[in-house]
């Protein structure tokens, strides 16, 4: 008895089965168990900071970076027509992913700080990719740069741009990265960072650390908004002598639009920092939104495939 | 004993038959090409899956749009983020049945008709598409070119870059079947 119920039961699952003519049940599972979450922020850099996006194995990014002199207050107005006649600090650079989770690049900046005629070499390593159920909830990209600065010494060995050796040319950048998506429109991120400059003005700080907080909201499929707000640490000894000297350091905020349009990321921003390298634009800022002391930032980044047309075509 | 014996063989014939009639592809490969005045256009995948049904004719495919691959990664970005939207419809899916008259269980080349419902950023559409099939002693291989309307699946393509993006693309897919286990 027990036996034909069993075999009433067999019957039955086989009819079952062969009854489905929906095949899709046998895929219910397809696709990776963790999906990545792609396209976190629209390139490398958020505005001044990077973001956890990476170039991808044979890209070239090609940069160019324009910070402009102040829109208002007394460096601005018409007479400079809102800052577009002065230049406070412009970068090209080439940048080269060496696979799709490291790129390096070179660049090129006037500089706008104590330091000019800057050389810069970064490194960029994605760590851990957030994955669409969370099982990774964010990404991490490690930054490590080195700036050098190529300008003829001062003669005023007070002075930070005095150099009495090659290393005192030297500064440098470590920086972590997490950022997180939520949904497919708001991004946030949080990038610790240390900042080294070998050579310092008299009471300002060789390593200092700063916290930088950004952001990126999806208005349309090609444009975003960003913003970016970094916080130094700096001392207060530090800070009470710079004062005396009547130089008051700000923190960096900007914010910025960002436009794709095919080949081209174009952002259109606002910063009241003056410098487009983190060696100086976390330490160094000196210029106040309050004060009308911000100005607009244009960056284009044009990338490139390069090789790997063989690879491709396996 | 001979009552389980029974048991036993009955159980492997069932499942023996149900096996022999579904076959399905774990790494289905699809193709597209579209050829504009500016540029021309190629990514491909081996990430779908496939499944088909001898006795029935009902035929099934499914891809992960996000593991298209394109040689220029702008182009594999802009695919899945404005043209695509893999965040919002992650896969293609097509439903469909060979029509023709065609016993997929004898071993022989059959060009085929497909008809189905193709469903590929969130708009379905019904098609009716040739294709070849090819049986070999147990072994099933099913390939198809066919051509996608993009403005037929709400695909918008921005007047800026109408000379870059075909209106029509051509797309490719071949499966290699092996008998699927029924689950």
């Amino acid at each position: 008895m027990k036996i034909i119920a069993f075999l009433l039961l067999c019957t039955s699952i086989s009819v079952y089965g062969q009854a489905r003519q929906d095949l899709s049940h046998l895929f219910d599972s397809t696709g990776p168990a963790h999906p990545k979450v792609l396209y976190t922020y629209k390139g490398t850099r958020i505005i001044m900071g990077h973001s956890t996006d990476m170039l991808r194995k044979h890209e070239l990014d090609f940069r160019v970076d324009h910070r402009f002199g102040d829109l208002a207050g007394e460096f601005g107005g018409a007479k400079t027509f809102y800052g577009i006649d002065n230049s406070t600090d412009i970068r090209i650079g080439l940048e080269y992913g060496i696979s799709d989770r490291l790129m390096a690049g070179l660049g090129r900046s006037k500089g706008s700080g104590e330091q000019h005629q800057l050389i810069d070499l970064l490194v960029k390593y994605k760590l851990v990719e957030q994955t669409q159920d969370s099982h990774v909830p964010v990404s991490v990209a490690l930054l490590g740069t080195a700036v050098m600065s190529c300008m003829t010494s001062e003669e005023d060995p007070h002075k930070a741009a005095w150099f009495g050796d090659g290393s005192d040319r030297m500064s440098y950048v470590a920086q972590g990265i997490v950022s997180r998506k939520f949904g497919d429109k708001l991004a946030f991120s949080l990038s610790p960072t240390y900042v080294h400059r070998n050579r310092v003005g008299y009471m300002d700080m060789n390593n200092l650390f700063a916290l930088g907080v950004g952001g990126r909201l999806k208005v349309s499929k090609r444009i975003g908004i960003v913003a970016e707000y970094f916080y130094p640490f700096r001392s207060q000894a530090s800070r009470d002598y710079y004062k005396s000297q009547g130089i008051t350091f700000y923190n960096p905020l900007g914010v910025g639009l960002e436009i794709e349009t095919g080949g081209h990321v174009f952002h259109i921003n606002f910063t009241n920092s003056s410098a487009i390298q983190e060696t100086q634009f976390i330490p160094e800022t000196t210029t106040s939104w309050l004060q009308g002391q911000f100005r607009w930032g244009f960056n284009i980044s044009r990338r490139f495939t390069l090789f790997g047309k063989k690879d491709w075509k396996k | 004993m001979k009552n389980l014996f029974l048991l036993f063989s009955l159980v492997m014939i069932t499942s023996a038959v149900s096996a022999q009639d579904v076959f399905s592809c774990r790494n289905t490969r699809f193709s597209f090409f579209s050829s504009a005045p500016l540029e021309d256009i190629e990514a491909k995948t081996d990430k779908g899956v496939s499944a088909i049904n001898v006795k029935t004719g009902a035929i099934y495919f499914k891809v992960p749009i996000a593991s298209f691959q394109f040689r220029k990664k702008l182009m594999q970005d802009h695919f899945n983020q404005n043209y695509l939207e893999s965040d919002k419809f992650p896969f293609a899916e097509f439903k469909g049945k060979v029509v023709e008259n065609a016993d997929l269980s004898r071993n022989g080349t059959y060009e085929v008709i497909v008809e189905g419902t193709l469903n590929l950023h969130g708009v379905d559409k019904a098609y009716r598409e040739k294709g070849t099939i090819t049986v070999k002693d147990g072994n099933i291989t099913a390939g198809s070119t066919f051509n996608i309307r993009v403005a037929d699946h709400r695909i918008d393509v921005p007047s800026m870059v109408v000379k870059n993006v075909a209106e029509v693309v051509a797309v490719t897919v071949n499966a290699v079947y092996t008998a699927a286990v029924n689950r």
